[in-house]
């Protein structure tokens, strides 16, 4: 009998432990997804009683507002941008810096600052570099380039806040990507170096899929992130000039606190949402299969 | 063809010097076989032959022509690695594939060798798997294969059978001394067990410290060593080296010569002794025997001996005689004294330390 009553607890057990952080993400997590989901079929401003209006919201948003359009493009031009040129240039500093040097050692706690640094500080200390007569046109003008507007030209707007973006994040994917650049066995690359492999067949055939695990992690995360980029259009474009910088959850946030339309505004996240599960469902059925752990 | 000479070859790893000066020559088409204790320099060796550890100086040819400024894949050689390197990302195949594709042999070519070479080391069933899904043996084999399907001139084994278990070890061996007279390349295969250089070589390059000791056929080596090291480190147990009465020279002399027996034996070298340990390993016994007084008066002293005798209890007291012809001398430093070297002193010496 007592014997029984000891099995009983061992089974238990293990769900008393978890409780807790699974209390938390109840409260924190599952309760406002489903929420958002359910309150996007309503018209609801917090003030009058909500009100069910089924698909309205979301026909509001693809053939009414043309402005969640410009922000969906935007956002998916933004993560595309991100993904090449964060994943290529974290590859590049992480090949530079596989040589274990003091001058790389320095280099690599350096790349690393950024990633420890507010984005609200380094979003407004970019804001003053790329103003009109910031750094950077200093910069340009020294090599007699034309100045540049930045963030204060649709053109260039989304282009600036990417390159914030990058240059926060790149060192720490490095980082990420360095330390297995550095678990590769030499043995490797000189065996493939003794198979007559040049340069570049050795990066694409031995290197490259020994990262791979890495990389798709890399590609997940960014994507993720880089769908759901707000604080630095906040700060730096507010969206504009026009909507040319404007993002989705910068999008969802305006709807909410702006001018109150919850409902809108979580028919919009749902979809932030929706985007998101299928990219990664479609990664991991993709790309997934092509990964190489160990 | 692949002869490979070192000349005046001296490596160093930042201030430490690994290998000095050293002169080889690696005859074509023969099983040398590179052994030395654990850090003395043999990957080392290795990895300047195929081009991956250049050397810090001297001169390396194969077959006459000088190949420091050679690329490792130009040279006409394949390294099995110590801990075989295949590449974990791609299938057997592609692993046996991929020097054939980066030297741009056509498909059709590359499936012939590669089904050639599966059948050879017995792969075939395996070519789709990854490296991952094989066992020691079999990753083992495919980085056997990978060199193979190379036909390569000159053949390197970096202790390729170390990490298998003993019985595949032995199966391994002959397996690959029948490749190497299927072949008839150059193989250079190094390993740190004697055994396992005795066995398969037709050279043995004995190394200690970045030198060689010796090089010669198993049987030279073993029936006529060049200095202590190579007697102690070539034979199962090593040769009893014993300090000599005048506390310089050496005497050497193999366990298997030792004779043993209740009387005071009629030979040059006769000593009491009392058996410690005795371990019967069926045809033969191996005796662990403690004579009372070295030679040179420096107490107690321990020598070994095998022999089919096993009557012999622990504890009890008998008689150890080597016959004149068994005995080895080697001066202060170590070096072999032969013919001329031994004097009618030396020999005059090893008769009166019984007498004491
Ligand atoms: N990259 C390196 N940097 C510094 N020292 C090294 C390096 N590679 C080897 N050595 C040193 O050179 C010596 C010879 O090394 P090597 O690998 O040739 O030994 P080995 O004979 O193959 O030994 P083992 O039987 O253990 O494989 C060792 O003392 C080792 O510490
Ligand atoms: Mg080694």
């Amino acid at each position: 009998m007592k014997h029984k009553q000891f099995r009983i607890g061992k089974l238990v057990l293990p769900y008393v432990m978890i409780l807790p952080a699974v209390a938390l993400l109840a409260v924190f997590t599952f309760y406002p997804l489903f929420n958002m989901v359910y309150l996007s079929f309503f018209k609801y401003d917090m003030l009058t009683p909500k009100k069910f209006v089924g698909w309205d919201n979301y026909y509001q948003l693809f053939f009414v507002n043309i402005d969640f359009i410009a922000a969906l493009k935007n956002t998916v031009f933004y993560t595309l941008g991100v993904i090449v040129f964060m994943i290529s240039l974290a590859l590049i500093f992480a090949l530079w810096l596989q040589r274990s040097t003091w001058v790389n050692a320095i280099v690599q706690r350096f790349m690393f600052l950024p990633h420890i640094c507010a984005m609200l500080t380094v979003a407004m200390v970019f804001q003053w570099l790329m103003d009109d007569r910031g750094l950077f046109n200093a910069v340009l003008s020294v090599f007699n380039l034309p100045a540049l507007r930045w963030l204060n030209s649709s053109h260039t707007a989304l282009l600036s806040i990417l390159i914030v973006a990058i240059w926060k994040g790149v060192g720490y994917y490095a980082l990420i990507l360095l330390s297995s650049v550095k678990s590769i066995p030499p043995e490797l690359l000189e065996a493939a170096d003794l198979d007559d492999a040049g340069k570049l067949r050795t990066f694409f055939k031995i290197t490259l899929p020994m990262l791979s695990p890495q990389l798709f992690f890399l590609l997940i995360t960014i994507t993720i992130n880089s769908f759901k980029v707000f604080d630095a259009v906040r700060i730096m474009t507010g969206g504009g000039p026009g909507n040319s910088s404007d993002v989705l959850v910068f999008y969802i946030y305006r709807q909410a606190f702006n001018y109150s339309k919850y409902g809108l505004s979580a028919a919009a996240g749902t979809i932030l949402l929706l985007i998101l599960l299928v990219m990664t469902v479609i990664y991991f059925r993709i790309l997934g299969k092509r990964v190489h752990y160990q | 063809m692949g002869e490979i000479v070192f000349k005046n070859i001296c490596k160093s790893f930042g201030e430490t010097k690994v290998i000095e000066d050293l002169n080889l020559t690696i005859r074509d088409g023969e099983f040398t076989v590179l052994v030395g204790a654990s850090g003395c320099g043999k990957t080392t060796l290795l990895r300047m032959i195929a081009g991956i550890g250049p050397a810090t100086s001297g001169e390396l040819y194969i077959d006459g022509e000088e190949i420091s400024d050679v690329p490792p894949g130009k040279r006409g050689i394949a390294m099995v690695f110590q801990n075989y390197a295949i590449y974990p990302t791609m299938t057997v195949k592609g692993n046996i594939e991929f020097g054939l594709k980066n030297r741009k042999i056509p498909k059709a070519e590359r499936e012939t060798l590669i089904a050639e070479v599966a059948e050879t080391v017995g792969l075939t069933p395996y070519l789709k798997r990854k490296p991952s899904e094989l066992s020691g043996g079999q990753r083992q084999r495919v980085a056997l294969a990978r060199a193979m399907v190379k036909k390569p001139k000159v053949f390197l084994l970096d202790e390729p059978l170390s990490n298998l278990d003993a019985k595949l070890r032995v199966s391994m061996r002959t397996e690959l001394i029948e490749l190497h007279h299927r072949l008839k390349t150059t193989f250079v295969y190094v390993t740190h067990d004697q055994t396992e250089a005795m066995s398969m070589a037709d050279t043995i390059v004995l190394m200690d410290r970045g030198k060689i000791q010796q090089m010669a056929s198993p049987m030279e080596i073993y029936n006529d060593p060049n200095n202590v090291f190579t007697a102690q480190f070539i034979g199962t147990p090593p040769m009893n080296i014993q300090k000599m009465k005048d506390g310089k020279h050496q005497l050497g002399y193999r366990a298997e010569k030792v004779q043993l027996s209740e009387t005071k034996p009629d030979l040059l070298y006769a000593r009491k002794a009392v058996v410690l340990t005795r371990e019967m390993l069926g045809s033969e016994t191996i005796y662990k025997l403690q004579l009372e007084e070295a030679d040179d008066g420096s107490g107690k002293t321990a020598v070994m001996a095998k022999t089919p005798n096993l009557m012999f209890e622990v504890d009890s007291r008998v008689y150890i005689g080597v016959d004149r012809k068994d005995l080895y001398y080697f001066d202060e430093e170590g070096r072999r004294l032969r013919g001329d070297g031994i004097s009618p002193s030396l020999e005059k010496m090893t008769a009166e330390g019984g007498e004491s």
